[in-house]
């Protein structure tokens, strides 16, 4: 398996190519032959897990012909405005897959698809409020909504930082904003969930999957002390992690930040493994196969 | 009152079927009282499946041949507070649909805060005490119907609804009794905001926090067709709802096929008078059940239920009673 253009092995072990083998096998065949990838077995094409299926697909090397008709289904997705859509069906929603697009696009050079995609993204901007004294958080720090018109939020922002980061954008005032963003919402105790570090004085939870995310957003921070509490969270309770999103964000996110994984490794690929097509989450194993990758898909 | 008494006592309610076909399934004002049923359940580990099948049956459920969609309320979890639906209730109500000759169970939801559906619909826990003919939908990673608003209190033209849930013959809302910091009480109408796929309004459901909750709650309740409702109030949450409070065990689950006559009679279990909950006050003037004479109480006595939920100072002025 060779390494391509962006992408680099990581110092962790990784999987052989033979051993990714049946996991991509798996994912291609879950492709459906009129294009797209469906959330679920037996569902329709949605842009989330053919997005996520594209970038498993290049970190596993797979032949550039597999992918062919994924990324066509993806292109077609693209609004003229450079956002995407969920689905065809359903053109005026789902701005918030437009940085993953990106990623994509970038990915795959498809230089135009991916330009207007960051337009786009880099003028999208969340709604903000006054501040609350009784929500720990800065609110009127911008950063990107799931819907646009509204707050900001962990996820999103998170997904756009990311995509300026691997179009070499790292730098661009809205990325600046975004990691101030996101490390306003980190937990104290550390960690992050969709959005809110506390309410009345009290911590909420973090979430497995969101913290990870955020740790791959916020990987190459200058300041690493600022997300200690989070990467130590997620380094210790890799026996507690369950779910294969869980696992697969959490190996990602202890990634971006130079950690080996080997607990949520281990069981992510048992997971993966085990996890019959009833309830078998497409997006969660194209992430999980990004992670097994070993390959650094979120940087530039 | 005993199970066999109980029981016994909701087939003589079977005359009164046709409660739902008058009511026309709780989507139009009635002058005939809504049938509420209060179920004794003093833990979650009393098996109440064939109780929940009676009652259902005696409100004129008809769910032979049907596919029916089952709506608990999955918020995100934590490892001492109740926030969501019990997994012993829903698995209770699929297998007394099961029981009543349903086609096809579906356990749905579209999880307000946390996306991995594992912490939902989708845990090994619930599945694994779940009968193998029911099946678990994470809505909130789906295809989605577009039904046009009905209420227009948001400037949302139409919702985008989880297609299990615009396909379903019947539609069972199972919310958590609890207290909501924001709207004072989240039962059952509250409940549809988990009707609404994620992938279309995020974690959390901000668009129709931006429209307004409480128009939103209205919005839906007026678009989103339900057939019947259980409040698992085995153990509810007071206090800093509807996921920082702590327990409030309270022993009952509230049955009706009326939202808000479900929602009503909650709320006074709780001691909070509906008349001063503003959402429910609206929703009674297009739906039946908010006044205590607008309810036909069933089944346990509600004395033995009542009680006073800790809650917000801001909501403190919805209390009320005694009730019962």
């Amino acid at each position: 398996m060779g390494t391509g253009k962006g992408m680099r092995y990581n110092k962790r072990p990784t999987m052989s190519p033979n051993e990714l083998a049946p996991f991509v096998k798996r994912l291609t065949s879950l492709m459906l032959p009129g294009g797209g990838v469906p959330y679920y077995p037996g569902g329709g094409p949605s842009a989330e897990p053919s997005l996520l299926g594209l970038l498993a697909l290049s970190a596993c090397g797979a032949p550039a012909g597999s992918a062919k008709p994924l990324l066509s289904w993806v292109a077609e997705l693209q609004n003229t405005d450079g956002s995407l859509a969920i689905q065809p069906g359903h053109r005026g929603q789902g701005i918030w897959l437009t940085a993953p697009a990106a990623v994509v696009f970038h990915k795959y050079g498809l230089v135009e698809a991916r330009d207007r995609a960051l337009g786009f993204v880099t003028s999208l901007k969340s709604e903000t409020v006054p501040n609350d004294p009784n929500v720990g958080q800065d609110n009127t720090i911008v950063g990107w909504p799931w819907v646009r018109g509204t707050f900001g939020w962990v996820e999103p922002t998170a997904w756009s930082v990311i995509a300026l980061n691997v179009c070499g954008l790292g730098g661009h005032l809205r990325a600046l904003e975004g990691r101030r963003f996101l490390l306003d919402r980190q937990i104290p105790s550390g960690g992050w969930n969709y959005g809110n570090p506390g309410l009345n004085d009290r911590e909420l939870l973090p979430f497995w999957d969101t913290t990870g995310l955020t740790l791959v957003a916020l990987g190459g921070l200058p300041d690493v002390g600022r997300v200690r509490p989070s990467v130590d969270l997620l380094e210790k309770n890799q026996g507690k992690i369950g779910s294969l999103c869980g696992l697969a964000w959490a190996a990602l996110g202890l990634e971006a930040h130079g950690k080996n994984s080997p607990e949520v490794e281990r069981r992510l690929t048992a997971a993966m493994a085990e996890q019959p097509d009833d309830g078998l989450n497409t997006a969660h194993f194209a992430a999980g196969l990004i992670a097994l990758s070993g390959r650094k898909v979120f940087t530039s | 009152m005993k199970r066999r008494d109980f029981l016994k006592g909701a087939a003589v309610l079977a005359d009164t079927a046709a409660f739902g076909r008058l009511h026309g399934g709780g989507t139009q004002m009635t002058p005939a009282p809504c049938p509420v049923t209060l179920l004794s359940v003093p833990d979650y580990g009393r098996d109440v499946e064939k109780e929940i099948a009676a009652v259902m049956s005696a409100d004129g459920l008809a769910l032979k041949g049907k596919k029916v969609l089952l709506k608990p309320n999955f918020v995100e979890t934590h490892p001492e507070r109740p926030i969501n639906t019990n997994p012993a209730v829903i698995a209770h109500v699929a297998h007394a649909c099961l029981r009543l000759g349903a086609a096809q169970v579906i356990v749905g939801e579209a999880s307000g805060h946390r996306r991995d559906p594992w912490f939902s619909v989708l845990n090994p826990g619930l599945r694994a005490i779940l009968d193998r003919r029911v099946k678990c939908l994470d809505l909130n990673h789906g295809d989605a119907a577009i039904v046009p608003n009905r209420g227009r209190l948001t400037r949302l033209p139409a919702f985008y609804l989880a297609r299990p849930v615009a396909e379903a013959d019947v539609v069972i809302s199972l919310p958590k009794m609890k207290t909501h910091h924001g709207m004072g009480i989240t039962l059952c109408l509250k409940n549809l905001f988990g009707t609404l796929p994620g992938i279309y309004y995020g974690w959390p459901k901000n668009l129709l926090h931006w429209n307004g909750v409480k128009e939103s709650i209205l919005d839906l309740a007026r678009t989103v067709r339900v057939h019947y409702n259980i409040v698992d109030g085995v153990v509810g949450m007071e206090g800093d709802g509807p996921i920082m409070g702590k327990a409030k065990p309270v022993g009952v689950l509230v049955l009706s096929p009326f939202s808000l006559a479900a929602d009503a009679t909650a709320s006074r279990i709780m001691g909070f008078d509906p008349r001063k909950v503003l959402y429910l006050v609206q929703a009674g003037q297009f739906l039946p059940g908010l006044r205590p004479e607008d309810v036909a109480l069933r089944g346990e006595n509600p004395r033995r239920f009542a009680t006073q939920f800790e809650c917000l100072d801001d909501f403190k002025a919805m209390r009320g009673g005694p009730f019962f």
